[in-house]
């Protein structure tokens, strides 16, 4: 039987098959009857009348053969779907440096935006682990109509105020700094803590796993002195004791009853370990210019921050009436809570991930280099396959199941090492950045690869698809090999142009992280910082009920550990730099003087400190002098000012010998100005510089403070000798946080190191790619012309010229991706210039070392394959085809 | 719809022993078909197609196109793997059929029933 060739039934042509069947079978049905004698027209009829109502049976049919039509075809195009998926695995299996190389290059891509995202993720948009988070709000006050450019602290009184006179918030509570030392079972340690007012926990909307969450009755100063412990400070300086709860305490020397005992998933949102309510004295002796207390709120449900800022706004501006001295002026300021914690973190991960999705562009790009030389090589296969019927739409179908099945393969490859390269950058993560939960897997990372590997699957695999659709017969059949060679040449080199550019911009970024990096980390803080370590000591009110005795213990200590063999110098300041935040500021008049009308009694922020700790911190005099032991308590009050509050407070001139007051009446304190330091940075590099006042502790007593201790040899042994001494005075008061003061300047720069590193490996593997990139196309080059290449060693060339030649083809490639990754990457940096300290987003020596690297390193890429043109034998060049 | 004496499944056992020998158009199964029923049975010519494409639906026959007496492109009917096993199982069972009834109707006494 003779077969046309027949492409597969179309709905479309449903109605029309039904009807020539069907006219077939009354056509030969008649011819029956007429070899028994009926004529035409009699046959005819009988034929129908035997067939029955064909109008019916007509329409019965065709609905039934739409149906089959469609079946038929999805089972069909299924069938080809599984057919192309085992061939193209087939093919992987026969070319499998190809199929390493591709895999690795896409397990590399997604992989990193797996990582990358998986972490942000967790630290960014993952909500805060408390109920309804996206209500919680940090509540400050915005001081900036006064001149100070953060958001400030509460006073008690203002911040009552807020919390009664609001009606957008379901709860405001307050919390501050509390450092009490644990004694009785075990070493004295020095905890962590905070004094909260007593809604705190309900506002978070966290209840105690054991005994119960404070009450209003606890917030009074008469009230009971209780305590809610973490669950990490209970299981390890209790025991998981249950029996706890209700058992009293020994903190600073008192008894507290501890209330309650915290679940263990509870991440507090601040590192403490212990809880008290606040119970600030009634009056508070904190007025409404003492702001000591910082807050947040819960806003009622269906309240949105605007409406919430408004309310406060009338709160604010109700207070500034009142009390214009302290609160006019005054705005609240509203942060969500989310970013506040997470803020200083968030636009560096956003940077990071957008140069993660350039390696997945990269990588893509490589591989898309790579498939186009595959198909290139299969060009013959798909003219034959187009003459023997297959449409354009199949050869395109089928590349694609190629490029999918690789990109399955990649994802599922890209997933794993994704997932397990998240937990090695969570760890890596440096534990000064508190919020990084763990970096789980689940639902969302899953998405989120599939999309990526949808894009990078779409990124490289359109254009070979379109590629090897577009042959035709003829094409092949002029055997234009070396001619679609060449035009495969020169795709690639498109491509790889874009692959320097990419890693030019990123190898840019990663090299000004770095630089930043070194500048902060060589910063001139203007103290000293190396050398030195620090030593928390508090003595408590219980046995040091009056401040003077406390100062006189640590003087005494410092006296006793000054001349310890082990110590050449000890100092105390009760504020030390570098300590992150929780800096005292106090307001004071110049002169003692009244001001004008409308002027605000400018603030310092003022820290006390032993008579030699300015010398020791290596804090240049630029005038007067600095404060020696005579300087105690019945002299002369006496301060030295950092040049900056020097310059804003006495503008006319010298401030040496001035007066400040804290206050306008007879009480306020009357201190003299006997010098003044040079401008250090207290806070790092990258905060903003501060006018400053440093007072003597004996002439203002702290109980707290911290002691910079200069080893005469070594640390362990200096750290010993205070213990001991400290314990000679006093073996109820222990040591704390004893750290050298340079990792302290670690911490600060762990962030931007951290960055740097992250970006510099990216830059490193894009770099690694774009070469890999480099030496393919020169590598083909080398291929396509081997029979030019022998054509011209035959006539004579000197190998080296040819090699120059081929190199310099391959220099044009170079020159092209590296001018536009120059321009790209001017504009690009322009996004992380916040980011970075002691060096501009335009910076020449990084442009310049980057494209420099660049060059050498694509030049080597395109000359050691160009070497290879010197083995052509011409002889087997020329006859070879 | 148009039926005869002939139930549905028995009209489908016989399509696909006429297509089981080579591909077929519905003319010449139909053909074969009436030579078999010889006249005892009446059939509705035209209540084969409706048979014959829902056959082609559940995959056990398949079409082919090829060229009729006419000369003309035509659908033939060829029967799939799946087909052969069918029309294998229904002639089983009929030939199983055939010989309870053989003996029920057979019997000219009261058989014992134990």
């Amino acid at each position: 039987m003779r077969r046309p060739f027949r492409f597969g039934p179309r709905a479309a042509d449903a109605p029309e098959d039904v009807r020539r069947e069907i006219e077939l079978h009354l056509e030969l049905r008649t011819r029956e009857f007429e070899e028994q004698g009926m004529s035409r027209e009699e046959a005819r009829r009988a034929a129908e009348a035997a067939f029955g109502d064909r109008r019916e049976i007509e329409s019965e049919v065709r609905s039934l053969r739409g149906r089959t039509v469609r079946t038929l075809r999805s089972r069909r195009w299924f069938d080809e779907l599984r057919q192309d998926a085992t061939l193209a695995l087939r093919g992987l299996r026969r070319a499998p440096l190809f199929a390493v190389v591709a895999l690795a290059t896409l397990t590399l891509g997604i992989g990193a935006n797996v990582a990358v995202f998986s972490v942000v993720r967790s630290v960014l948009l993952r909500p805060l682990p408390y109920p309804d988070a996206h209500q919680l709000l940090a509540v400050w006050t915005d001081h900036r109509s006064r001149g100070r450019a953060e958001p400030e602290w509460f006073s008690p009184p203002e911040f009552i105020d807020y919390r009664d006179g609001n009606r957008t918030l379901s709860g405001l509570a307050a919390y501050s700094g509390w450092g009490p030392n644990l004694t009785g079972n075990g070493d004295p340690e020095m905890l962590t803590g905070g004094a909260v007012s007593w809604d705190f926990l309900r506002v978070l909307g966290i209840a105690p796993a054991l005994g119960r969450d404070f009450e209003a009755a606890d917030d009074h100063p008469g009230g009971p002195p209780v305590v809610i412990l973490t669950d990490a400070l209970w299981r390890r300086r209790f025991a998981a004791d249950s029996g706890i709860v209700g058992q009293a305490i020994q903190l600073n020397g008192e008894p507290w009853t501890v209330a309650g005992v915290l679940p263990p998933e509870f991440r507090s949102p601040f590192p403490w370990q212990i809880l008290r309510p606040l119970r600030r004295p009634v009056p508070d002796p904190c007025n409404r210019g003492c702001v000591t207390l910082r807050a947040f709120g819960r806003m009622r449900p269906g309240v949105t921050i605007e409406q919430a800022h408004a309310d406060l706004v009338t709160v604010a501006e109700r207070l500034g009436r009142e009390y214009p001295d302290e609160h006019g002026g005054v705005k609240p300021w509203l942060i969500p809570l989310q970013h506040q914690l997470t803020g200083p973190v968030r636009g560096a991960l956003v940077a990071l991930m957008g140069a993660v999705g350039f390696v997945l562009l990269l990588a893509c790009v490589n591989l898309a280099g790579l498939l186009v030389v595959r198909a290139g090589g299969r060009l013959r296969e798909f003219g034959v396959r187009a003459a023997l019927g297959a449409g354009r739409g199949r050869i395109v179908r089928q590349l694609a199941t190629e490029s999918l099945v690789l990109a399955v393969a990649g994802g599922l490859l890209g997933f794993t090492a994704g997932t397990a390269g998240a937990r090695v950058l969570a760890a890596l993560v440096p534990p000064n950045v508190r919020l990084v939960t763990d970096v789980s897997t689940d639902l969302v990372i899953v998405l989120f690869t599939i999309a990526v590997t949808v894009v990078a699957a779409l990124l490289f695999g359109l254009l070979p698809a379109l590629q090897g659709g577009g042959t035709g017969l003829m094409s092949v059949l002029r055997s234009a090999h070396a001619e679609s060679g060449r035009r495969v040449g020169r795709m690639r080199g498109g491509l790889v142009v874009i692959e320097l550019a990419i890693a030019v911009m990123l190898l840019v970024g990663a090299g000004l992280l770095m630089r930043s990096f070194v500048s902060m980390q060589r910063a001139d803080l203007g103290y000293r910082t190396e050398g030195l370590l620090s030593v928390a000591v508090t003595f408590p009110r219980s046995r040091y009920p009056d401040p003077g005795t406390a100062v006189r213990a640590i003087e005494g200590l410092l006296a006793r550990a000054g001349a310890h063999p082990e110590i050449r110098t000890i100092e105390a300041t009760d504020q030390p730099p570098l300590a992150g935040g929780g800096d005292q500021d106090i307001a004071v008049f110049p002169d003692g003087r009244a001001l004008a009308p409308g002027d605000r009694a400018p603030g310092l922020w003022y820290r006390t400190v032993s008579p030699g700790y300015l010398r020791l911190m290596e804090m240049p005099l630029v005038a007067g002098r600095l404060f020696t032991p005579d300087d105690r308590q019945g002299a002369l009050p006496v301060g030295v000012l950092n040049e900056e509050a020097a310059r804003q407070l006495f503008p006319d001139g010298n401030a040496v010998g001035r007066i400040l007051t804290t206050g306008l009446d007879s009480t306020a304190a009357r201190i003299t100005v006997v010098g003044v330091v040079k401008t250090a940075r207290p806070d790092g590099p990258l905060e903003p510089v501060k006018r400053e006042l440093f007072l003597t502790l004996s002439q203002f007593p702290a109980r707290g403070v911290v002691l910079m201790v200069e080893p005469a040899r070594e640390a362990a042994g200096a750290v010993r000798a205070v213990r001991e001494t400290l314990r000679e005075l006093d073996g109820e008061v222990p040591l704390a946080r004893v750290s050298p003061v340079d990792e302290l300047y670690a911490g600060v720069t762990q962030l931007p190191r951290y960055f740097a590193m992250v970006v510099g490996a990216f830059a490193v593997a894009a770099l690694l790619l774009a070469l890999v990139g480099v030496y393919g196309v020169m590598a083909y080059a080398v291929s396509l012309r081997e029979r030019e290449i022998g054509v011209r060693l035959a006539l004579g060339a000197a190998p080296g010229g040819l090699v120059r030649w081929l190199v310099g083809q391959g220099a044009r490639l170079t020159a092209a991706g590296l001018l536009i990754g120059v321009v790209a990457a001017a504009l690009a940096t322009r996004v992380v210039s916040s980011m970075l300290y002691g060096v501009s987003a335009l910076d020449g020596v990084t442009f310049g070392a980057v494209t420099l690297l660049l060059a050498a390193a694509s030049l080597t890429a395109c000359w050691l394959p160009a070497r290879q043109a010197r083995r052509v034998d011409p002889v087997e060049a020329l006859r070879g085809e | 719809m148009a039926g005869s004496d002939l139930f549905t499944g028995s009209l489908d056992l016989l399509i696909l022993k006429a297509a089981s020998w080579r591909p077929m158009h519905g003319y010449a199964i139909g053909r074969m078909i009436r030579h078999w029923a010889d006249g005892v049975i009446p059939i509705q010519e035209g209540a084969l197609y409706p048979a014959l494409h829902r056959l082609e639906r559940q995959g056990l026959l398949e079409e082919e196109w090829g060229i009729s007496e006419t000369n003309r492109e035509a659908k033939f009917y060829r029967l799939t793997p799946s087909g052969r096993e069918r029309l294998r199982d229904e002639t089983a069972r009929w030939k199983a059929y055939r010989r309870v009834m053989s003996a029920a109707l057979r019997a000219d006494r009261r058989p014992q029933v134990a």
